[in-house]
């Protein structure tokens, strides 16, 4: 390992939330960006650190797992440190405190902002340039930024002042209605966030290629992206059907668009306990066949094509289904995948967090015990770099963890502009208690 | 524009993968300027047989999956179980600045696209898409869009508590996979540009999905502190309103719980019964009247209502509201028209057709199709002579894969 990062010597200041701006800075931070959150201890930003500044136990287990389930079930002062749904994306950044709102906040701001490479921010569309950092101000502070700009239905046109989070995104970007059971309504889908990973990943990549340009060319950019314009490049085939042959798509459940039959989720034993098998060519529906022990329904020559399968579908399914119920899940997993079909248990989080496989690969490491959660097993990023540093270097950053560096370091702040800026609120590793009171 | 630069001018990548999660990735770069030579196995890249078709008239270049993925892409068609043609692969890699692989390990090996092989012929980075990485033992087994997001993203969550876990739409998991190694490809040759390193970077999709932000990294981290395992919700609501609601033409999603989003959605509904004092309660939110006051009325005010109708007031009162839109409405919506989500691909062959344009906008380093998706083989001849082949060689290569 050389520690070479690919982006060493980049720097981010960085007012992303939720999760789909938080995941595109992680990336550039993974990469070795120096990136730098810019919190506001007067501002709770809503689904950026927690679900609520102030948690207690019997709210936390009314809320769904990824959102509720702090350490031990107990959120305790600073649900801010601790969430399980967003601790995670602050690795490898560092954060800061300020309030933006203020005269002086604003000028520290811009102090960073001149020694920043990237200015990454999603928020809902207009509240930067309430606080007067326009693109034109920004680029007054510093002409070779990289800014990029990540709202949720684009800058221009009239979704722009449209609001959402993940699941609004995947409404518009066409997920939602393309994922339910083939025999419900829509309206009894539930909600996930495919959008905010999607775009969060886009995010990063437009960014690292606008500093190739800059690095080259010393130029930097403005980076525009609508979140729900994003995410519909995920369902390309249906967009597709659409423009070229009319045909509006919609939910097939668990059934396959690339043509494989059977392609589904089918019981196992245990409760909640499944697995999905595909098969992905007709070799792999004579590999199923086999293992079965070829039973008559099963070897009917007019199953030997997907085409006759599809006609078939249903009765392919409910024999599976009568079949597979009684099976372990992990046996049949391993026992398909070895007689050449594609299958593998649905694992939920505990099996994901114990899976065999995982540990023996790398996957977790494990971050030491601070104030606001114990020693924990963290997921390093999933691009395993041969030479650069690219993984966990630093736990993720607590509030205001990062001040010193900031105001000390980067900024070079004397004592006593510290100390006024501290006596005004501006540094801390708490929010403002006011704010605290209200929320 | 006309005189821009593409932010990845000059980049030079040579493209072994197939299908959907690697082809993505290197998309990804072709549209905002590298050069991507994407090595087709003979009788092609295994995606020109998917759906959906132009015309809905199957043909290996009319595959809408296919055309989507290899925009800007060069086709050369090679045999890498000859010798011959693990000998093209070998020049072509050598010449590029980025190798993208796409095969299990032990196909790699076979093709002599492991990496110990390539880094023989070059010092440029290698990022090999994997389905479980190189070591460990799920490694050498199969994957399929739904099997990888049952055992790496969050499958089991997804769905309700009665039913059967449910996939994603269409092959979602496997384009985020193709985001994520376009992320390490982008990583990869920063590191090489920069410092000149060459490396592997294993990216694989199991991997991938176990990081995805689409709650998964959440639901394995509440478990590790709190022991709690996300389930599947009972149904779409969430509390005095919320989740999918019915409307004249459609669905649309919803999130009203409390507070401001609550304050917001009043304002949009804009009824005097939403009004009442009472619902300033969060004990009277909660009770069964303030649920058949809230349900009498917006339930009436969605049905005579279009989603773009209930959108345009979501916006105003900035309420988070937004319509459930299908593949047609995204492609016939005029915002999005006129935002340039869409552009026309001019064919050799086939005509001109849409095709779903920029993902994002950089102001000024373009995104464009420069090109259609390549003719299978269409650049066979002339890549293999660029990398020295002679008429002799070219010959022979061409002739193991009888087109």
């Amino acid at each position: 390992m050389t520690g070479k990062l690919p982006l060493e010597g980049v720097r981010i200041c960085d007012f992303s939330a939720v999760w789909a701006g938080q995941s595109a800075t992680m990336y550039l931070a993974d990469m070795g960006a120096d990136c730098i959150k810019v919190e506001n201890p007067f501002v709770w930003n809503p689904m950026t650190r927690a679900a609520s500044p102030r948690i207690n136990p019997v709210i936390a287990a009314a809320i769904p797992a990824w959102l509720g389930g702090h350490p031990k079930g107990d959120p305790g002062p600073r649900p801010w440190n601790n969430s399980p749904a967003f601790i995670h994306v602050m690795r490898n950044k560092k954060s800061f405190t300020v309030d933006s709102r203020r005269p002086e906040g604003l000028a520290v701001v811009k102090a960073l902002i001149r020694i920043s490479d990237v200015l990454a921010e999603n928020l809902a569309l207009g509240t930067l340039d309430k606080l007067g950092l326009t693109d034109d101000a920004i680029r007054a502070e510093r002409p070779d930024i990289v800014i990029l700009h990540m709202p949720g239905f684009g800058r221009t046109g009239d979704y722009r002042e449209g609001r959402g989070y993940g699941a609004h995104m995947d409404a518009v970007g066409g997920s939602t209605i393309l994922r339910g059971y083939r025999d419900t309504s829509p309206y009894t889908n539930t909600q996930i966030f495919a959008g905010d990973f999607f775009a969060g990943m886009h995010g990063a990549i437009a960014t690292l290629a606008a500093l190739r340009h800059r690095r080259r060319t010393g130029e930097g950019q403005v980076i525009e992206m609508s979140q729900a314009e994003c995410s519909a490049q995920m369902f390309p085939q249906a967009a597709l059907d659409a423009a070229w042959n009319g045909r509006e798509q919609r939910s097939i459940g668990n059934r396959s668009i690339e043509g494989f039959v059977p392609n589904g989720v089918f019981p196992s034993a245990g409760h909640d306990r499944w697995i999905a098998i595909s098969c992905r060519s007709d070799a792999e529906w004579q590999s199923l066949v086999q293992f079965l022990g070829s039973p008559e329904w099963a070897i009917d020559p007019t199953l030997d094509a997907a085409g006759g399968r599809s006609s078939r579908e249903d009765e392919i399914e409910e024999r599976l289904t009568e079949w597979s119920a009684s099976q372990d899940q992990f046996d049949l997993f391993h026992a398909l995948q070895a007689a050449g079909v594609t299958a593998g248990p649905v694992l939920n989080s505990a099996d994901a967090a114990n899976d065999p496989h995982l540990a023996a690969s790398g996957t977790w490491t494990r971050l030491p015990a601070t104030a606001d959660y114990p020693e924990t097993e963290f997921a390093v990023p999933p691009y395993h770099f041969s030479e650069s540093n690219v993984t966990i270097r630093t736990a993720p950053c607590t509030l205001g963890e990062h001040n010193d560096y900031v105001y000390r370091e980067l900024l070079g702040l004397s004592e006593g502009e510290i100390d006024r800026l501290t006596a005004g609120g501006h540094i801390t590793t708490t929010y403002d208690p006011t704010m605290l009171a209200s929320a | 524009m006309a005189n821009s630069t593409y932010a990845l001018d000059g980049l030079v990548v040579a493209d072994f993968t197939s299908h959907i999660a690697g082809p993505y990735a290197t998309k990804l770069l072709a549209d905002l300027g590298a050069r991507v030579i994407k090595v087709e196995r003979p009788g092609g890249d295994p995606a020109r047989r998917l759906g959906p078709f132009l015309g809905d008239e199957p043909g290996i270049e009319r595959s809408g999956t296919y055309q989507f993925l290899n925009t800007n892409k060069e086709s050369v068609v090679l045999d890498l179980k000859s010798a011959q043609g693990r000998e093209a692969a070998h020049r072509f890699a050598s010449a590029a600045d980025l190798v993208v692989t796409g095969c299990p390990p032990a196909v790699a090996a076979r093709l002599g696209l492991d990496y110990e092989s390539l880094a023989r012929r070059t010092k440029a980075p290698v990022v090999a898409i994997t389905n479980f990485g190189s070591a460990g033992p799920y490694r050498d087994y199969a994957l399929s869009d739904t099997v990888l997001f049952a055992m790496g993203g969050e499958m089991f969550s997804h769905g309700t508590v009665d039913r059967e876990p449910l996939k994603l739409g269409g092959t979602g998991a496997l384009l985020q996979c193709g985001a994520m190694a376009g992320i390490a490809a982008l990583g990869a040759i920063h590191a090489y540009e920069l410092h000149g390193v060459g490396q592997l970077v294993d990216v694989p999709l199991f991997d991938v999905q176990i990081n995805s932000v689409d709650r998964r990294s959440s639901t394995i981290l509440a478990y590790r502190f709190s022991g709690r395992v996300q389930e599947r919700p009972p149904g779409a609501g969430a509390g005095i309103a919320g989740g999918i609601y019915e409307c004249a033409d459609g669905f649309v999603e919803v999130t009203a719980s409390s507070g401001n989003y609550w304050n917001r959605f009043v304002d949009m509904i804009d009824d005097p019964a939403l009004r009442d004092p009472r619902f300033a309660e969060p004990a009277f939110l909660v009770s069964p009247e303030a649920k058949e006051i809230v349900d009498g009325v917006v339930y009436p005010w969605m049905f005579s209502h279009t989603r773009l109708e209930v959108w345009a007031a979501a916006r105003r009162a900035h309420a988070v509201v937004a319509p459930l839109f299908t593949g047609k409405d995204v492609y016939e919506d005029a915002v999005f028209r006129e935002r340039g989500l869409w552009t026309e691909v001019e064919h050799a062959t086939l005509g001109s057709f849409p095709m779903l344009g920029r993902p994002y906008v950089l102001e000024k380093t373009p995104w464009a199709i420069r090109r259609h998706a390549p003719i299978l083989g269409e650049h066979t001849e002339a890549v293999l002579a660029e990398v020295g082949f002679s008429p002799d060689e070219r010959a022979a290569i061409r002739q193991e894969v009888p087109a």
